[in-house]
């Protein structure tokens, strides 16, 4: 098998393994109707500014719940049996990209549900659905990876989170005064140059990933 | 000994000069108030005018202009001085200004044989009656005196505190250089897992972290100063606490392994990670957003403007020796994590 084939095979796994055990996503159904919900209780009127933040804030912290299991599934013996098979830059690749899915449909949910219960104030949908993909894309694999370092500690969960938000900012940044742009809060000129700043970031992190992962990955 | 530890004798050498120049070379002759600060076209005005390490009671020959730019300006007629800091300027304003605005700022400049020429930036502000024109502003800026003394620029925001450039500045300086030795030795070790590398990026990485703290508490004391407050949320700010947030998620990472060689292959992969997560952080988060700081929307950083060539002489060796007392110390953890693993060993 080649690569490509390599990736696509592990990809379908992950999407195979998701819908016989299915706890991932309706988990996360959940966790996000019910931040939704509460963030509403909480705040009951709210601004657009107030939107961008609070919607960016409960995405982020759905993403990281979502993502730092993506490595649990593999115990040692499982590990060992894909290392013998698989290439470890196709094995992060696939659950890069199987992340990536995961959290566009959890942003889309948490819009939807945002949208139920606080509104749209969405001015241009296009450019906040290229926003919300590249946002995924970078969040998934920032996350990914990470996950991958904190399932080898002792602490994971707490490891999962003080070495994601910090090394999330740029990419959280960059989104949250892009989607600002899309919902009119400010105006949309020269986002050309953020949307292309956030691709570099991205890039960077993806070809960084691919060349630790295996590092990590060599147990 | 020596030749071997010439670069710490040089760090040494390097800080003392910084210290002592830096901290004993006069600020050149300044003003620090004019007032009052506010004037109608067509009166008279008396400006009280407050100097700082200036000579105008010694000076023979004092001349003083408002300019509004350098083609018009009007001059002083009467110049009394009461004190070395402290005169009194009167002009006479034209009735018209050439601006369409109703208030239009002007620039105060004193020059005198011994201080040189000192200027201060929006000095008045002359409101006017309803007539535009440059009639009357018509006396040139001419001859005026260059000081040439060894000694820094007067700022008006800055005043002394302009000394800690030698410390804020090449304080983060230093942190990148360390924390790209530490990247290095990260590198290194994935590429050959000896000890001897994990200790090292280890001892680069706190360095680092150090002179980061440093870096951030002298720009505080510097922003109490200048922009009124510790901490103002500005975007260099924001960033630098982040990044230090990033390299103390390091040692927490470095704490939670049992397996030491583990430890220093993960630690390894993420202080990869966290560099290249860092350099947006420093230097390209901060240039979309507007800053306080200088190098950030339009303003130069280490333009003519502020930095002069006297502060070069004093601010370049100061950057060498930060970092060189950094690789020192970094070089003291090393060593005493090797006689620490060598006592683990003989036990």
């Amino acid at each position: 098998m080649n690569w490509i084939q390599q990736t696509i095979q592990l990809f379908l796994k992950e999407v195979r393994l998701e819908l016989r055990q299915k706890y991932a996503i309706s988990g996360i159904l959940l966790y996000v109707l019910s931040t939704v919900f509460i963030v509403y209780l909480a705040v009951v009127r709210i601004e657009p500014p107030t939107w961008n933040m609070l919607f960016w804030i409960v995405v982020l912290f759905a993403s990281v719940n979502a993502v730092a299991k993506s490595f649990v599934h593999e115990s040692s013996a499982r590990g060992l049996y894909y290392y013998v098979l698989a290439e470890p830059s196709s094995v992060i690749t696939a659950k890069i990209i199987y992340n990536t899915l995961l959290l566009m449909l959890l942003s889309l949910l948490s819009l939807a549900a945002f949208s139920v219960v606080a509104d749209n104030p969405i001015k241009e949908t296009a450019s906040f659905f290229l926003i919300l993909f590249l946002g995924s894309m970078g969040f998934s694999v920032t996350m990914t990876f990470i996950s991958a370092i904190a399932t080898k500690t002792n602490n994971s969960a707490t490891i999962m989170t003080i070495l994601t938000f910090p090394v999330i900012v740029p990419i959280l940044m960059l989104l949250m005064k892009l989607s600002a742009a899309a919902i009119g809060l400010l105006p949309s000129v020269g986002n050309i140059k953020e949307i292309m700043m956030l691709l570099a970031i991205d890039t960077i992190a993806i070809s960084l990933v691919l060349i630790l992962f295996p590092y990590l990955w060599r147990e | 000994m020596i030749i071997k530890n010439w670069w710490k004798i040089l760090s040494v050498v390097i800080l003392l000069y910084v210290i002592i120049v830096g901290m004993a070379t006069p600020l050149s002759p300044g003003i620090t108030t004019a007032s009052p600060s506010s004037a109608k076209v067509g009166n008279s005005l008396t400006l009280k005018v407050e100097g700082y390490n200036s000579h105008y009671q010694d000076a023979e020959n004092i001349r003083a202009w408002l300019k509004i730019d350098d083609e018009l300006s009007i001059c002083a007629g009467e110049i009394v001085a009461s004190s070395n800091n402290q005169l009194t300027a009167t002009f006479i304003i034209p009735d018209q200004i050439p601006s369409e605005e109703a208030v239009q700022p002007t620039t105060l400049l004193l020059s005198n044989e011994i201080d040189g020429t000192s200027v201060f930036p929006d000095a008045v502000f002359i409101t006017k009656d309803s007539i535009t024109g440059s009639a009357g502003w018509n006396c040139m800026i001419e001859d005026l005196y260059q000081n040439d003394q060894y000694d820094f620029p007067f700022r008006n925001i800055l005043a002394e505190t302009i000394r800690n450039l030698y410390f804020h500045v090449p304080l983060w300086f230093g942190m990148i250089f360390l924390f790209l030795a530490s990247v290095i030795y990260s590198i290194r070790y994935l590429r050959n897992p000896l000890d001897n590398y994990d200790i090292k990026a280890v001892a680069y990485a706190k360095a680092g972290i150090l002179y980061g703290i440093l870096g951030t508490v002298t720009g505080a004391i510097w922003a109490k100063y200048t922009w009124g407050a510790y901490w103002s949320f500005d975007v260099k700010q924001n960033m630098s606490a982040i990044c230090l947030l990033i390299y103390a998620a390091y040692f927490v990472l470095r704490t939670s392994f049992d397996d030491e060689q583990r430890k220093a292959r993960i630690s390894a992969v993420y202080n990869i990670f966290a560099f290249a997560a860092m350099i947006p952080l420093l230097f390209v988060i901060p240039r979309l957003a507007d800053s306080l700081h200088p190098g950030n929307g339009g303003n130069p950083a280490l333009g003519t403007d502020d930095l002069d060539n006297t502060m070069r002489t004093v601010f370049y060796p100061a950057v060498i020796g930060w970092t060189l007392l950094g690789f020192w110390m970094s070089e003291l953890i090393i060593r005493t994590r090797k006689v620490e693993q060598h006592l683990l060993e003989d036990e």
